[in-house]
């Protein structure tokens, strides 16, 4: 009972972070709230409903080309609308409302509000000590872990990541030490739309795939940001396993709204004790 | 003389739906007097230098309380929705004290969670309330034995006159003392402060007034529609306030009165294409946040100030 509400919480937990990841990034480099994504992660769903259910191209190989167009579509969208409002908090969070209601708009006039299916490329489950669970939620936590690691590396090891970290601790000093801020908002954006693509594709099969999708994975990303603190990457990935694992025993234990009542009434308490989160630093 | 000219032009526009006519007609009126309150509070946070996702939630909370009253207790509608905008007062000056301690993006965020858990509380409280399929059978609203129901526009005077209050309310609060401190603490809380304003106050105050107009737009609603759910008071509504506020321009109250007078016609034509309606409020916002930040009042009205414009 506890093993399998330990593997039920690590296995949204991985998705969560993934998710939340790329908010974070987003706010930290640019100081703007991405609404829109959720979205992006509803684009990425309906680019593997069009490569891989319509087209017929290989699961394994739609999930990175869906993940990749989703990350191209958010560097168009930095380029074109977010970059003149960086550092404007209010107009940037309006601009980010508008990406989302249009995306939303354009998927309900190409696929209608009916929900999309796709066939599953895996099914059935495994043993782990007792504990059930599904291959299909296995791969996407295989596919998560890949693409935290993937992130870490890049942001731990290469130029562009120390970049990156600088601009987000001090935008000012590292401009005088020539840092191209342009370059660092283009990359910060595609890999957050690229990792919000990525968790959408990967869920495509298991949960449904309409319009609206992006409402709830938005949700929690925002709670996780909240919880970790507005712009910490740590602070994301602890937010979000803290997360799936409460929420796995909650659900266990309590009604599904109550359970949501209550994630907000913590959330409400986080940013009037501690604004800048568990992890965050002040702001 | 331009003032002058500008409230003609409006009384003007006010009397379009009795000459011509038509349950529609009245029906888009209505809905847009409604709105005006809306749009109003939460141009008043704005004022503030903040932007309050949970003015939704106060409609709301104006709303059920409002009906609840008129239903169980059997009080008459007038007393129901001040009661009902009095209980949203009440409950924002509770709050008001700690939520406005925060600034900027975390206000935003904090008031959005506080919407989400008041309509959570309006889904799950089935007994009273009546959860997700709303609260049905709501009285007609009646006034010394009349029936609005039954007098062509009823409900838009009635809607009018809480437009109208609203909006003198809120030019009273711009050009009174309180209205220049709240200014001047969006230039610069330190100098404020120190010449002896009790910025905090003024604040409670202010965001007390927006959830009075909100919570009394809701008791309307309530009677008007006859039924309330919980989706009405969500997060797309917040979503239409902030749209009208973004076209009508945010720096005056005349902004979101002409924002709500053009968005709400338009949320009642594509009422049954969301699409539509979606696609027309992006595109508009990004051009407005874009290029025309200051909303269609400053063609009329040379806009004060820009307060809004982040740096938050």
């Amino acid at each position: 009972m506890v093993l399998q509400i330990i593997v039920n919480g690590t296995l949204s937990g991985l998705t969560y972070v993934v998710m939340a990841l790329g908010f974070t990034l987003i706010f930290g480099i640019m100081r703007i709230v991405n609404f829109a994504h959720g979205e992006f992660y509803m684009l990425g769903a309906m680019f593997v409903v069009f490569l891989f259910g319509q087209t017929g191209i290989a699961f394994f190989i739609a999930v990175p080309i869906a993940g990749v167009l989703t990350g191209v579509f958010g560097v168009l969208c930095e380029r074109l609308l977010f970059r003149r409002l960086v550092g404007q908090e209010l107009p940037g969070m309006i601009m980010a409302l508008a990406v989302s209601i249009i995306l939303q708009s354009l998927a309900l006039l190409i696929y209608g509000p009916a929900e999309q299916t796709i066939p599953r490329p895996f099914s059935g489950t495994w043993n782990l000590f007792g504990a059930v669970v599904p291959w299909d939620r296995t791969l996407v936590a295989i596919g998560a872990i890949a693409i935290l690691a993937a992130f870490y590396l890049f942001l731990r090891f290469s130029r562009l990541g120390l970049a990156m970290r600088a601009v987000a601790f001090d935008p000012e000093t590292s401009g005088l030490m020539g840092v191209e801020s342009g370059i660092i908002y283009a990359t910060a954006f595609g890999i957050a739309s690229l990792l919000a693509g990525l968790a959408g594709a990967l869920m495509a099969p298991v949960y449904t795939i309409t319009p609206s999708m992006g409402g709830v994975p938005m949700l929690t990303a925002f709670v996780v940001v909240i919880l970790g603190g507005l712009g910490s990457i740590p602070g994301a990935a602890l937010g979000g396993m803290l997360l799936g694992l409460c929420e796995s025993a909650l659900a266990t234990t309590l009604d599904s709204t109550i359970a949501l009542i209550v994630s907000f009434m913590v959330v409400l308490a986080v940013i009037l004790v501690r604004p800048s989160g568990l992890m965050g630093r002040s702001a | 003389m331009r003032k002058i000219a500008i409230g003609l032009v409006i009384a003007l526009l006010a009397t379009v739906p009795w000459i011509i006519g038509g349950r529609y007609a009245f029906h888009v009126a209505t809905m847009i007097t409604i709105m005006i309150p809306l749009a109003l509070s939460i141009n008043l946070t704005l004022k503030l230098g903040q932007l309050s996702l949970a003015q939704p939630a106060f409609m709301g909370i104006g709303a059920y309380t409002g009906a609840l009253l008129t239903m169980h207790l059997g009080f008459p509608p007038v007393i129901s929705i001040l009661a009902g905008a009095a209980f949203a007062a009440a409950i924002a000056l509770a709050t008001g004290p700690i939520f406005l301690r925060i600034k900027g993006v975390y206000f935003v965020l904090l008031t959005y969670a506080f919407g989400q858990i008041i309509n959570l509380i309006f889904q799950h409280w089935t007994s009273l309330l009546g959860g997700n399929n709303g609260l049905f059978g709501i009285p007609k609203f009646s006034i010394a034995g009349l029936n609005l129901g039954t007098i062509p526009g009823g409900y838009y005077a009635l809607g009018l006159v809480v437009a109208l209050t609203s909006y003198l309310a809120l030019r009273l609060f711009e050009t009174s003392d309180a209205g220049t401190i709240c200014d001047s603490l969006n230039e610069d809380e330190m100098l404020c402060r120190s010449i002896g304003a009790d910025a905090h106050a003024w604040r409670v105050a202010a965001f007390t007034l927006s959830a009075f107009i909100a919570g009394a737009a809701g008791g309307v609603y309530a009677f008007y529609i006859g039924f309330i759910s919980p989706d009405t008071f969500g997060f797309q509504a917040s979503v239409d306030l902030i749209v009208m506020n973004v076209i009508g321009g945010p720096t005056s109250a005349l902004g979101p009165v002409l924002g709500a007078i053009i968005v709400v016609p338009l949320l009642e034509l594509l009422r049954d294409a969301r699409q539509y309606q979606l696609l027309v409020y992006g595109i508009s916002l990004i051009f407005f946040v874009i290029y025309f930040k200051q909303g269609l009042v400053s063609v009329i009205e040379r806009p004060r100030k820009l307060s809004n414009a982040g740096h938050a």
